[in-house]
């Protein structure tokens, strides 16, 4: 799944590390999150969505087709 | 339940792992010479009470872990009991078979083997799947270095060592095995600390 996680991450002036922390899961997930390698569960993508505050559909976009 | 702290993890899990060498190393070769069934069997259950609290460590670092973290500890551990039970199927047939001759102490590797299965299996999934490195999991402030690892493993390991010595043990075999992996190791660091200045001053 794209999304703008790095995008809204850099925008705050945080590192993986700080989001990480703040959503509370390693900074592995926040990674693989960024990559694409990894598609959070709902409430995760909540959790991020709140961080942000911003909705999850402005965040995560699904692969089309 | 809370994530839980590597540093304190990777110690508990050392100095469990340091008490199950020793152990195996001063008592379990008393079980032959015991006088008595209960005294015997006490002896040979022993080693067992270590892994069990490092198996008990190492449930509620899964139960702790974020999503991701589950998710590859329980691939990691599916496919290791998989490796591990065909492992056993085939043995255990052979063994019928009277093809090969296997004792009971063959089950004593079942869980080394399904340790290092697991291992490799989630390092595989850290780095080559989700795009990570083994070291991403944690604040780097959390983690104990490397280096710091294999020094306390090598110094518990030449604790044990001179415990040994102490005890005027004439296993000179097992002896010269538990000192050889300390210098080892002890060189190991030294190289690397070598190395690591070098790179420093270049």
């Amino acid at each position: 799944m794209k999304n703008r996680l790095r995008e809204l991450r850099e925008a705050h002036g945080w590192s993986q590390g700080d989001l990480a922390e703040r959503v509370e899961v390693s900074r592995q997930t926040i990674n693989a999150i960024e990559t694409g390698k990894y598609d959070p569960s709902l409430p995760l993508a909540f959790k991020l969505a709140r961080q942000f505050k911003q909705h999850i559909e402005t965040i995560f976009e699904p692969h089309k087709g | 339940m809370q994530r839980p702290v590597p540093l304190r993890y990777n110690l508990q899990v050392a100095i469990a792992m340091t008490i199950y060498v020793a152990v195996m190393v001063l008592a379990w070769p008393l079980v032959r010479t015991a006088q008595g069934m209960p005294v015997k069997a006490l002896l040979a259950m022993l080693p067992v009470l270590p892994m069990l609290y490092v198996i008990g460590l190492m449930a509620r670092r899964v139960m702790g872990g974020d999503e991701l973290e589950q998710r590859t500890h329980l691939l990691a551990l599916g496919v290791a009991t998989t490796v591990v039970g065909v492992l056993s199927l085939i043995g255990g047939f052979l063994a019928a078979g009277g093809v090969v001759k296997l004792d009971g102490g063959v089950l004593i590797w079942v869980f080394p083997v399904l340790m290092l299965v697991y291992g490799l299996t989630r390092w595989w999934l850290i780095t080559r799947v989700y795009g990570g490195s083994p070291g991403m999991e944690c604040d780097a402030r959390q983690t104990m270095p490397w280096r710091w690892r294999i020094l306390l493993i090598a110094g518990l390991i030449g604790f044990v060592a001179l415990v040994f010595w102490w005890r005027g043990d004439r296993d000179d075999t097992l002896l010269g095995m538990l000192c050889g992996m300390g210098a080892a190791m002890g060189v190991f660091l030294v190289v690397a600390a070598v190395r690591h200045l070098r790179g420093k001053a270049e």
